[in-house]
């Protein structure tokens, strides 16, 4: 039964062979394909020139090509390698742990939960969602400084008050992710244990296998596509994020929460040196790539 | 491989949908109450912590002397709503925001489900390479191409009109977009479109009359996603746009903040509610038609 | 290769528009109009600015009928507000006509070659003459001496300090310190005497940006022995490294957070200090004193954001001393904003015709008034009208003889950027004063290049 199911659902056909009819078929990919090549490409490859020259928006008439300066800058500025670091921190802390396991531990709890309460966690969840990106950095500012509301609750459950944006400032933001993005994960999950065959879990559950036993080895294997494409979107999407940053932190104290983009736009913006910051952002694109390609590798999730 | 695995579960989940929670209810009831209220009581602790946050900004927007501390308002006014909702700074940013966002989600959408039919359905070598160069591009942050972006758009006069940016906007959505709808297209098995093409038609129509009405919950999930990163987009508009007019509510948000630092935070508060209100009815308008948070999350496996 | 590229592109991009009907707008053209582009920021949150530009609009309009002003307000923050402005003058087609910036910034737009020498014109206005030689030379550029904007406003920096805190503290007002040390006598008092108050104000860190450098630390390192040349050497070209004045000012940065004089470092290193002290801690009266510009009391007043009407009875203004006193006895520094003419600005003769109107004696004079600013033209700084418009402006225009100018050169930002991490350093006690302070040369040695550095004394 598994087998038929299988060629039947295979979503991919071979295609007829001629060469007029593939491209008829490939038709429909022509409007994407312009916007991208208007919009984005063009852009980007100016972008990937610009990397390789010191251009400048302010302070200098010309720019010179200079070569692999600005990388061989990069690495060997002390704080580029703290940014490189934070940023890994960062997306491993908020994304891959916290965004990816809040995410599927709500979903797998929000299975078992009574619906009122479920559709109460749904909704404060993706409440956080939805909001946009600099009221959220301002809300968790508010949240989290010395003053704020999370102090206050600690203060009233008789806990000592923390100084979060300055202690550690890159939990502070990580939280703050995970606070914002999990909503994410969340639906994702929820979709994907929806789906998860009910006689796979019962047939374990009568063996006697217990809830983590069954999580571990009967869930989450079925789920493994699921789990794959949510952590490439996270990744990917916690790796650019910077208003939320920006907005709570500017990067300090220090630099002690100051992530690539952070420091790109200072460098591209605040210091104005554009080659600069694009090669920054050059190897933010190459750290994106490096994530997915060990995704795929771990998960051992062909595309297609 | 992975696909096999997942076809029969997707559609076992789906077929027995309606029936399934029923008897699993009654056997939790019996069995594990104890662990079932564990769960409850777990889930309210993870939703107050979530909505704490959200405590300070209705505050604030009712209070007069509102600063980052959470106080309580004495007495609550509605001055601030009254400073913020006027044409200038929000009637008039709200409405460009939705002309700009609305148009490129559409525009996006639209174009993402044409590009999606044929990365899905037909087997070529130029497909994986360009789905994960469309993939990786998303890594990169927009801020680092508005510079040339800019100077594109000044060569051939689009700066300062709001339909360029608007197509802008789509583009820049679009390789998130096209990745999505291609793995929504994948959960629609392709037998159901056979039947259509027996009858005569043509991929179009049944891209049309098959495959979207089955994956609407996706293209709803690209449709709330795709407006939400535009919505808050800051740095697009305001590099490309000149005239104050044009601008959307992104960037009027930032009358209240900075400078010397004397922000307002009760009119920020005040407008940040306005603000995120388009996007809340957005999603209850979408998820309402599906059924609830859940429906929409459904599209959304792998 | 680069050119061809985009001209492919352009191409592409121009039909697939054109084809839908959405040409640009392009700019508002004809020798008739002119575009006037500045900063909508929150401290005029009432827009003052608006208010006034307006009405200069519309007496200018009636005045040369046939004539168009346009007035574009930029609302973001202020380092973005830089890059859109950089960005439309690169271009003649989105060049405004007039455009407003930061002293500090327009050195390094004349580098870029984006502003318009205005020698030419100001050569024929008999109201030049009227304006500071200070002002003047902070927009004039040190490479070709010429001038390139018409400075607007400008402002000074001093000590803001509660007179009712220091008396219980036992401390004689007015108060006015002749040492680095009377204020950190000043405030030991303060915090022996006033448990709960913090004794003092001195920004500080990376999150504060420019307002760390110049209140905080140029207010200090110019009243060192090297004055003026502390940081940069106008004659000999050189950015100033391993100075003993650049690490006394760290040194005092170090004993106020090190002594916890100042505000916990947590909120002095905040990204919103300056909120903090001025619309809080001051009006709460829980701050003794603070180093800060001429501009505090807009804070306070009644369209401000923190309204205070009891300011003028308790805050009061003092000097900021040099390090031990020595000649002039006073410190100040100097920013403001100027009006430029933008290099490809397409009606720059019809900007000029707007740009005198604005600046004449009368406009300016109500300017300064409106904004509380201290006036650039010595005939203002002279007005009665000005002088008394708010209680502070004679102390703070008074300043203006002690006062210095950034080297407003196109490195001075990252320069600047150096300085706040070695203040951020100093201040959370992660280095010593010296550590940092060589942190600081190795920086500045990579943002102006070794070659453009030399040790100080």
């Amino acid at each position: 039964m598994e087998s038929a199911a299988a060629s039947a659902a295979a979503p991919v056909r071979p295609s007829g062979g001629r060469a007029g009819q593939s491209l008829l078929r490939g038709l429909p990919l022509l409007p994407s394909l312009l916007l991208l090549a208007v919009f984005l490409a063009g852009p980007i490859l100016y972008c990937v020139y610009d990397a390789f020259t010191d251009a400048q928006l302010t302070g200098a008439a010309e720019t010179h090509f200079v070569g692999l300066d600005n990388f061989t800058r990069a690495f060997g500025d002390p704080d580029f390698l703290n940014a490189l670091w934070l940023t890994l921190v960062f997306v491993v802390g908020s994304a891959v742990v916290g965004q990816n396991t809040l995410g599927l531990s709500l979903a797998v709890m929000a299975e078992k939960a009574t619906r009122p309460v479920r559709s109460l966690v749904n909704g404060v969840v993706i409440a956080a969602w939805v909001l946009p990106e600099v009221v959220a950095g301002y809300l968790m500012y508010a949240f989290f400084y010395q003053q704020g509301s999370l102090n206050d609750v600690l203060g009233m459950l008789g806990l000592p008050r923390q100084n979060w944006l300055y202690t550690l400032p890159i939990l502070a933001v990580c939280l703050a992710n995970v606070w914002r993005g999990t909503a994410f994960s969340m639906m994702v999950y929820s979709a994907a244990l929806n789906e998860v065959p009910r006689e796979l879990v019962e047939a374990a559950e009568m063996d006697g296998a217990g809830v983590w036993h069954r999580l571990w080895h009967v869930t989450l294997p079925v789920i493994r596509r699921s789990i794959m494409t949510n952590l490439m979107l996270i990744t990917l999407q916690t790796l650019s994020v910077f208003g939320l940053i920006y907005a709570m932190t500017r990067g300090g104290p220090g630099n002690k929460s100051q992530t690539l983009p952070v420091f790109m736009y200072q460098q591209a913006f605040q210091n104005s040196l554009i080659g600069y910051g694009t090669a920054i952002a050059l190897v933010l694109l190459v750290v994106g790539a490096l994530f997915s390609v060990v995704y795929l590798k771990l998960l051992k999730v062909e595309e297609d | 491989m992975a696909t096999t695995d997942l076809r029969p579960a997707a559609r076992a989940g789906r077929s027995g949908g309606a029936a399934r929670p029923v008897p699993a209810v009654t056997t939790a009831r019996r069995r594990v109450r104890p662990a079932r209220v564990a769960v409850n009581l777990v889930l309210l602790v993870i939703s107050l912590l979530f909505v704490l946050p959200l405590v300070w900004m209705v505050f604030a927007s009712v209070s007069s002397t509102a600063s980052f501390e959470l106080n309580l308002p004495s007495p609550p006014t509605l001055d601030n709503f009254h400073a913020i909702l006027n044409t200038e700074t929000t009637f008039r940013p709200l409405l460009n925001g939705l002309l700009l966002c609305g148009g490129a989600t559409l525009l996006c959408v639209v174009v993402s489900i044409l590009a999606a039919y044929p990365l899905s359905r037909y087997r070529s070598r130029l497909r994986r390479p360009f789905l994960y160069t469309v993939l990786f591009s998303t890594g990169l942050p927009i801020t680092a191409v508005m510079i040339p972006v800019y100077s594109m758009f000044v060569q051939v006069e689009l700066i300062d009109s709001m339909a360029a940016t608007t197509l802008f906007l789509a583009a820049s959505a679009l390789p998130i977009g096209i990745w999505l709808m291609k793995n929504f297209m994948d959960g629609v098995p392709i037998v159901l479109e056979e039947a259509a093409r027996i009858d005569g038609a043509n991929a179009m129509q049944s891209l049309a009359r098959v495959v979207l009405p089955l994956m609407w919950p996706g293209v709803t999930v690209v449709t709330v996603f795709t407006f939400i990163s535009m919505w808050g987009n800051f740095f697009v508009p305001f590099v490309l746009l000149l005239s104050p007019e044009k601008l959307p509510a992104s960037v009027s948000v930032f009358t209240f903040l900075s400078a010397h630092d004397q922000t307002q935070y009760g009119q920020l508060a005040a407008f940040s509610l306005v603000y995120t209100l388009p996007v809340v009815m957005l999603y209850l308008l979408l998820t309402r038609k599906l059924g609830g948070g859940f429906a929409l999350g459904g599209a959304l496996k792998g | 290769m680069r050119k061809k590229l985009l001209a492919a592109l352009a191409i592409t991009v121009a039909t697939t528009l054109s084809a839908a009907g959405c040409g640009g707008s392009g700019a508002a053209g004809g020798g008739n109009s002119i575009k006037v582009v500045y900063w909508q920021h929150l401290d005029q949150n009432d827009k003052k600015q608006q208010k006034f530009l307006t009405t200069m609009k519309t007496s200018f309009e009636k005045a040369h009928p046939g004539k168009k002003i346009e007035i574009v307000p930029v609302t973001a923050s202020e380092n973005d507000y830089y890059t859109k402005i950089q960005l439309m003058m690169r271009s003649p087609s989105t060049a405004p006509d007039l455009v407003y910036e930061d002293t500090a910034l327009i050195n390094s737009d004349i580098a870029s070659g984006y502003l318009k020498p205005l020698d030419p014109y100001v050569a024929d206005w008999a109201d030049w003459g009227k304006f500071a030689k200070a002002a003047k030379s902070a927009v004039s550029s040190p490479a070709d001496g010429k001038t390139y904007a018409v400075p607007d406003d400008t402002d000074t920096r001093g000590i803001w300090y509660n007179r009712k805190l220091l008396e219980k503290a036992g401390i004689k007002t007015p108060w006015q310190p002749r040492t680095w040390d009377d204020i950190l006598d000043a405030a030991l008092t303060v915090k022996k005497k006033l448990p709960g108050v913090t004794p003092m104000n001195l920004y500080t860190g990376q999150a504060g940006g420019e307002q760390s450098v110049m209140q905080g630390f140029e207010m200090l390192l110019y009243g060192t022995g090297g004055a003026g040349d502390s940081l940069y050497n106008a004659k000999t070209k050189k950015w100033i490294t391993g100075s003993q004045g650049f690490k006394d000012a760290l040194e005092f940065v170090h004993t106020v957070y090190g002594e916890n004089l100042g505000l916990p470092k947590s909120a002095a290193l905040g990204a919103n200090a300056g909120t903090e002290v001025g619309t809080k801690l001051m009006p709460e009266n829980k701050i003794a004193f603070n180093i800060d510009g001429s501009w505090m009391a807009n804070n306070w007043l009644e369209t401000g954001p923190h309204p205070w009407p009891e300011w003028s009875d308790t805050m009061a203004s003092a000097a900021m001393p040099t390090q031990n006193g020595q000649a002039p006895g006073k410190v100040s520094m100097s920013g403001g904003w100027a009006w430029s003419i933008p290099a490809k600005a397409k009606n720059p003769d019809l900007a000029w015709q707007f740009m005198k109107t604005l600046k004449n004696r009368a406009n300016s004079t109500a300017w300064n008034i409106i904004e509380s600013t201290t006036a650039v033209r010595t005939d203002v700084a002279a007005d009665p009208k000005y002088l008394e418009a708010t209680p502070t402006n004679k102390f703070f225009t008074s300043l203006v003889k002690y006062t210095h100018f950034r080297p407003a050169l196109p490195k001075y930002p990252q320069v600047s950027n150096a300085i706040t991490k070695a203040m951020e350093s100093v201040t959370t006690g992660q280095s010593s004063v010296d550590d940092a302070a060589k942190t600081y040369d190795q920086d500045l040695a990579t943002a102006v290049g070794s070659d453009s550095t030399a040790k100080g004394n």
